[in-house]
């Protein structure tokens, strides 16, 4: 058994693209329309981190980068059982790729830390890199274990089990540490009681709020604004192209009886070739 | 002054700045080459001759055999090999550390890095990004060079002509755009690309090229991980690549019952796998390795039978090039129907089983056929 762990959880909020709210009807995303979320990967996260909690007997802390909005998932997390939100809220930081989010996050976490733990999922629905969790990791010189899909904590270590290509590996870190989260990983942490009646307490109460959420700048964990945002990004957007159509032209079969319509493909096409015999 | 001298060609910003090898790491997992690695091999040898500058390949591990010689018949004109017992199976720490020193020591560093987007690629490339403070662009689907103007930006510094750009192209999120990602003020400009998205060349065994060793100098801290085991699991009926016929379901089959009427379809076909959008998997339907698309499996069957996927570009980019795309979708604007070769227009619940129902008439005619003649 471990002493008490320090433990952070990184959590990034979303545009929730399964609900139909801000979705043109081309596929293209309203972000301004658009309902929020918690990214589904940093869900497993917050697991990881309240379970660690839990077997530790210790403390979470979730940060999270993003516009003022961006407060909401760290109410969720405080109603799971977080200890205290943390919002990196900026200007700056606005058009930030992933090595400016991480130079950021880095910064903020040497600010608030040390940590023994950090979580983070193992990417997010909106960008798909999965670079941040390792690129803080780089900043921070800390060993990481990518792909965790489960873990114990024994004699000071942490005993975690990852995907690897075509399989799973068994490995042995040290803390502290840096771990992604894969959406494989199972421990369900519930939210609590607790929790919801805090977070009710904390929509009617601002000062208590302030206890438990704090928004902060670059200012305020010495960062420099140069490495951040647009600036402080080595990559740029600088081109999209609509995408061309290609193949031929789709042959449509609407409009008649479901026999009708399958007969049509099967003699239409060359599927038959490849059914069993 | 001549007219000429007063409007002079625009010379590009980076015109004096030495361009440097395009570099692919070559992954190996207990001593077996990924394909991966030669797959952008392919792909780094077009980035390598429109730059005029060698390709290589850096491949990390313990008693490597003939892989360095692989490399080269695959199009590296060199391969740096680091051979070390400690190197032996993949791990963050002492992987990063051989390669950013080698990188290092190089007098001019490599224009390109290009990675493979697996669980040991996408470990290991921000780890050498965010070290070299460099760009990295994750699971792109073309690769290309090219001049950028860059015509504004927070930099004014920045602005004018750039040549020889990495062009890293990938779909951008929830629009139906290919986003084209630059990175021109830092060396090396790096990419990640998911297996079976780039085409290997054809090997020539008589090719030649160099072979250098590479110096491995290990600090205790890359020990502060150690790996216990690795397991290989072998996947059952998931052999997407090699499937002549994969069904492949959407969001529209609304739960993971839809998939077993899916496999149903699939078990009429001689050679077929089912498939998933990500969508699908996202909500937990049916295991990752089934996915298609951008952020899984890049597949080319023979026939591709789409039920209840809309055709969002990350889905397309992975099934694009099947011969025979056939969609089934109740709504005749999903974009699927825009690059389907044949659309239906109804209810997977209802269309799938008629399928099913006639293949297997078909079946069972052709049997008795066969029968009759015997």
């Amino acid at each position: 058994m471990s002493g008490s762990l320090n433990i952070l959880v990184l959590i990034k909020q979303v545009p929730d693209t399964s609900s139909k709210a801000g979705l043109n009807p081309d596929g293209t995303i309203d972000r301004a329309k658009a309902k929020r979320m918690l990214n589904p990967f940093d869900r497993f996260a917050l697991q990881a981190a309240l379970h660690s909690k839990k077997v530790t007997n210790g403390k979470v802390t979730a940060l999270s980068m993003g516009p003022p909005p961006a407060v909401e998932i760290l109410l969720e997390a405080i109603e799971h059982g977080v200890d205290k939100g943390f919002l990196l809220s900026d200007r700056r930081l606005a058009a930030s790729d992933t090595l400016a989010t991480a130079y950021a996050l880095h910064k903020v976490i040497q600010h608030l830390g040390p940590f023994d733990l950090i979580f983070t999922g193992l990417q997010t629905t909106d960008g798909d890199t999965a670079q941040v969790g390792p690129q803080i990791a780089e900043r921070l010189n800390l060993p990481q274990v990518t792909y965790c899909e489960d873990f114990s904590i024994e004699g000071g270590k942490l005993h975690a089990r990852r995907i690897v290509e075509g399989g799973h590996q068994t490995v042995v870190s040290e803390f502290p540490a840096l771990v992604t989260v894969a959406n494989a990983y199972h421990h369900l942490e519930y939210k609590t009681i607790r929790g919801a009646r805090l977070v009710q307490e904390l929509q009617r109460n601002e000062e208590l709020k302030a206890q438990y959420i704090q928004t902060i700048t670059l200012d305020d964990v010495g960062a420099d604004p140069e490495l951040c945002g647009l600036k402080g990004s080595p990559t740029i957007v600088a081109h999209t192209d609509k995408v061309g159509q290609i193949g031929g032209r789709c042959v449509m079969h609407q409009g008649k009886s479901i026999e009708m319509l399958v007969n049509e493909i099967a003699a239409g096409t060359n599927i038959k070739e490849f059914v069993r015999q | 002054m001549t007219e000429e001298a007063k409007t002079p060609p625009v010379v590009p910003i980076n015109a004096n700045q030495p361009i440097g090898e395009v570099l692919v790491f070559a992954e190996q997992i207990l001593g077996q080459l990924q394909p991966v690695g030669l797959e952008l091999l392919g792909a780094g040898r077009d980035l390598a001759n429109k730059l005029e500058r060698p390709l290589t390949a850096i491949v990390l591990g313990h008693n490597l055999g003939d892989i360095p010689k692989t490399l080269i018949a695959y199009g590296a004109d060199k391969v740096y090999v680091a051979d070390h017992p400690d190197l032996e199976q993949y791990r963050t720490l002492p992987y990063r550390r051989v390669i950013c020193n080698w990188l290092e020591q190089m007098p001019v560093e490599p224009h390109t890095m290009l990675l493979g987007s697996t669980t040991t690629g996408r470990d290991l490339a921000p780890r050498i990004a965010a070290h070299f403070k460099t760009g990295l662009t994750a699971d792109t689907t073309e690769l290309d060079v090219g001049d950028y103007e860059h015509k504004g930006g927070a930099d004014p510094s920045k602005i004018g002509l750039y040549a020889n750009c990495l062009y890293a192209i990938r779909p951008s999120f929830g629009e139906s755009l290919k986003a084209r990602i630059l990175g021109p003020w830092k060396n090396p400009q790096m990419a990640t690309t998911r297996p079976g998205v780039m085409i290997p060349l054809k090997p020539d065994w008589e090719r030649q090229g160099e072979i250098v060793q590479i110096p491995v100098e290990l600090d205790p801290t890359d020990y502060r991980l150690v790996v216990k085991e690795t397991f290989q699991e072998v996947k059952k009926g998931v052999n997407l690549a090699d499937a002549d016929v994969i069904v492949s379901g959407g969001y529209g089959m609304a739960n993971a019952e839809g998939f077993e009427l899916l496999r149903q379809l699939a078990d009429c076909f001689e050679n077929a796998a089912v498939g998933a959008s990500r969508k699908a998997v996202d909500v937990g339907w049916i295991p990752y390795i089934h996915q298609i698309g951008q952020t899984g499996k890049t597949v080319r069957p023979k026939v591709y039978i789409a039920c209840g996927i809309s055709g969002a570009i990350q889905h397309r980019v992975g099934m694009q090039n099947a011969d025979l795309i056939i969609a089934v979708n109740k709504d005749p604007d999903a974009p699927i129907f825009k690059f389907a070769h044949h659309g239906i227009v109804g209810d997977v619940y209802q269309v799938v089983p008629e399928m099913i129902r006639q293949l297997k008439q078909n079946q069972s005619a052709t049997t008795k056929e066969v029968s009759s003649v015997v």
